[in-house]
């Protein structure tokens, strides 16, 4: 960290010096002050936008300006490294109530820009052939606190963050498939051809906590939806459920909501209370991902 | 012509009966009377629809769809879509109702919602309805209270005091409610009614993790007919915990970052030793060819 630091420092030292970064800063804000000007008229298109102090207010979509920090690579590069300090997320998934309504599929394939035949998330069918009943169990990646995939990475382009949420760079990513072979859930796709609608998105720019624009020849997988977690709103797959089955939420705080109902409910309790486990405890993945049996429940 | 008018009158009829017959679908779920012609104690204004849809679409989208668009997920019973009649012609108490206390498979949003949040989303159903006029208590004589609230933590008892004024005098029997902010939602901590004195107690589960302080963000509401008050306050009323990160430390997949610097100076220096000997032997060898072939 302080090496990081260090690096940080020189590398800006060494940008003043030049001067041509500071002469292209101006021109650049100069710029951007000039988009707010002539942004007076309006356009009649309003949209909701979430202010630095959680405020919600609706601006005129005129008066956004495209040059923002969200376009900025190397910004959302460092944001999607860097994590969420204090938290640590945690999913609950209660299979009881899981219909196969397969609604999460959807708005996880539709957010990160994946194929039918592409899974983030997947609702299996889980067949017990002696006592010939079945349930129906969604599997995303586990984003485990001993996560095999990491370790295989040869060029360090999955990590696990400070909030516990296991990313792909897929600018780093060489494509080997190491960490497909390494995970144990088979939480990991490739990108084997064109990713869907690839020219709609060319011009995108990459933002590794959504990881999309997708790339041919990289590997893809959950990311918590950490760009809708970093607005403090629930991930895609849990707020499309109608069935209840998801809790989301922060295991520091010991609380999780459930994306159906938004009631909120102690971690402890609800994993206690309903002799909750993990998928294959004993590779000590620790996964960050809970079960409850899939009992009939009054719920 | 007077035939026409005959048809017309017949279709007319057939309609008005479709759409009763609509409303009858409705009707099996049987709402009380009282709850029926409960109104809302606010004007339906802009900033509640603007709300009620945020709740809306967290909250409904997932069964109801959008309203208006009829993209409601297929279900037995049909949730229906908000902006239809079937909604739209049920009395605001009835839909405040519903959405409060749920059936089946809609779901009880009663822990989730205050009574104002449910509000928002009624007005934001409304605002799908061109027709409707929002029908208003009657409000002469009725003087709304002020209420301003003080928050304290006993913690010999782990319990949250909540006082009650309105203009400098304590206020019996106003409904509390408190709840923890959480990142996605809000904890029910409890609900009570403030005594004679107008204070309110509200149980604290002391293993609650707080932040480093053992700080909780509380907000409570408070509300008596039309009065009512809502306060946010950080309070230190648990133990603190520290927020480990989940990276720090070494791990077994740590990558390089991670890696102290002695190993990393010692694993340089033995990889450069290594390279260093073996160039050693392949430039001896070849010297001694050389003077071989000098030899010779
Ligand atoms: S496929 Fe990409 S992410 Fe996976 S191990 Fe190889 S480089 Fe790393
Ligand atoms: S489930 Fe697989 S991809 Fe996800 S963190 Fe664990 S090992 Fe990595």
């Amino acid at each position: 960290m302080n090496q990081a630091n260090k690096n940080d420092k020189s590398r800006r030292k060494f940008l003043q010096k030049l001067g041509v970064a500071g002469a292209s800063a101006v021109a650049g804000s100069a710029l951007l002050l000039q988009g707010c000007s002539d942004s007076n008229k309006s356009s009649g298109n309003k949209v909701k936008v979430l202010t630095a102090d959680n405020k919600l207010v609706e601006v005129d979509v005129a008066h956004l300006k495209p040059g923002d920090k969200i376009q900025d690579l190397s910004y959302l590069q460092e944001r999607g490294r860097e994590g969420i300090p204090g938290k640590k997320f945690v999913m609950v998934v209660d299979l009881a109530k899981c219909k196969n309504a397969r609604k999460c599929m959807k708005a996880c394939q539709s957010a990160h820009q994946l194929k039918p035949e592409m899974h983030h998330l997947n609702v299996l069918e889980m067949e017990d052939p002696v006592r010939d009943t079945s349930y129906w169990m969604p599997k995303t990646c586990q984003h485990c606190d001993n996560p095999p995939c990491v370790s295989v990475c040869p060029v360090d382009a999955t990590f696990k963050r400070q909030d516990g949420i296991v990313l792909i760079d897929n600018e780093r990513c060489i494509g080997c498939r190491f960490c497909v072979a390494a995970c144990p859930y088979s939480a990991r796709t490739f990108n084997w051809t064109e990713p869907k609608n690839s020219e709609e998105f060319a011009e995108v720019t990459y933002d590794m906590e959504l990881n999309v624009p997708q790339k041919k020849g990289t590997v893809t997988k959950c990311a918590f939806s950490a760009d809708r977690v970093r607005e403090g709103k629930l991930p895609y797959c849990v707020s499309a459920c109608p069935n209840g089955v998801y809790y989301f939420g922060d295991q520091n705080e010991d609380l999780v909501t459930n994306g159906t109902t938004k009631k909120t409910v102690r971690l402890s309790a609800l994993l206690d209370n309903n002799a909750a486990y993990t998928l294959m405890p004993e590779l000590g993945t620790k996964p960050s991902v809970y079960y409850l049996p899939p009992r009939e429940s009054k719920g | 012509m007077k035939n026409i008018k005959q048809y017309r009158l017949i279709i007319l009829f057939c309609l008005c009966f479709l759409a009763v017959a609509n409303v009858n679908a409705q009707s099996d779920w049987p709402v009380p009377a009282k709850e029926n012609e409960n109104m809302s104690p606010f004007l339906f204004d802009d900033d509640m629809v603007l709300e009620g849809r945020i709740s809306y679409e967290n909250s409904c989208t997932s069964c109801h769809g959008t309203p208006g668009q009829d993209d409601f997920t297929p279900m037995a019973p049909p949730p229906g879509d908000p902006a239809s009649d079937q909604f739209q012609l049920q009395t605001d108490g009835a839909l405040f109702h519903k959405i409060k206390m749920g059936r089946g498979s809609m779901p009880k949003f009663e822990d989730a919602f205050a009574d104002d949040e449910l509000w928002n989303i009624v007005a934001y159903i409304r605002s799908f309805n061109k027709d409707y006029k929002q029908p208003l208590p009657n409000m002469e004589g009725v003087e709304i209270p002020e209420y301003s609230m003080k928050l304290s933590f006993d913690d010999n008892i782990d319990k949250l005091v909540v006082k009650v004024f309105a203009k400098n005098q304590p206020q019996p029997e106003v409904s509390i409610a408190a709840y923890v902010m959480g990142t996605f939602g809000k904890y029910l901590l409890g609900k009570s009614q403030t005594n004679e004195l107008g204070i309110a107690y509200i149980d604290v589960d002391p293993t609650m993790p707080g932040d480093e302080e053992g700080k909780l963000s509380v907000m409570v509401k408070a509300s008596k007919g039309f009065g009512r008050a809502k306060m946010n306050e950080e309070m230190v009323m648990v133990e603190p915990t520290i927020r480990k990160s989940a990276i720090e430390g070494r791990h077994i997949w740590s990558t390089d970052k991670m890696a102290p610097v002695w190993l990393k100076v010692s694993f340089f220096i033995t990889v450069f030793g290594v390279w260093f000997v073996l160039l050693f032997i392949v430039i001896g060898l070849r010297n001694i060819n050389k003077a071989n072939k000098e030899e010779a």
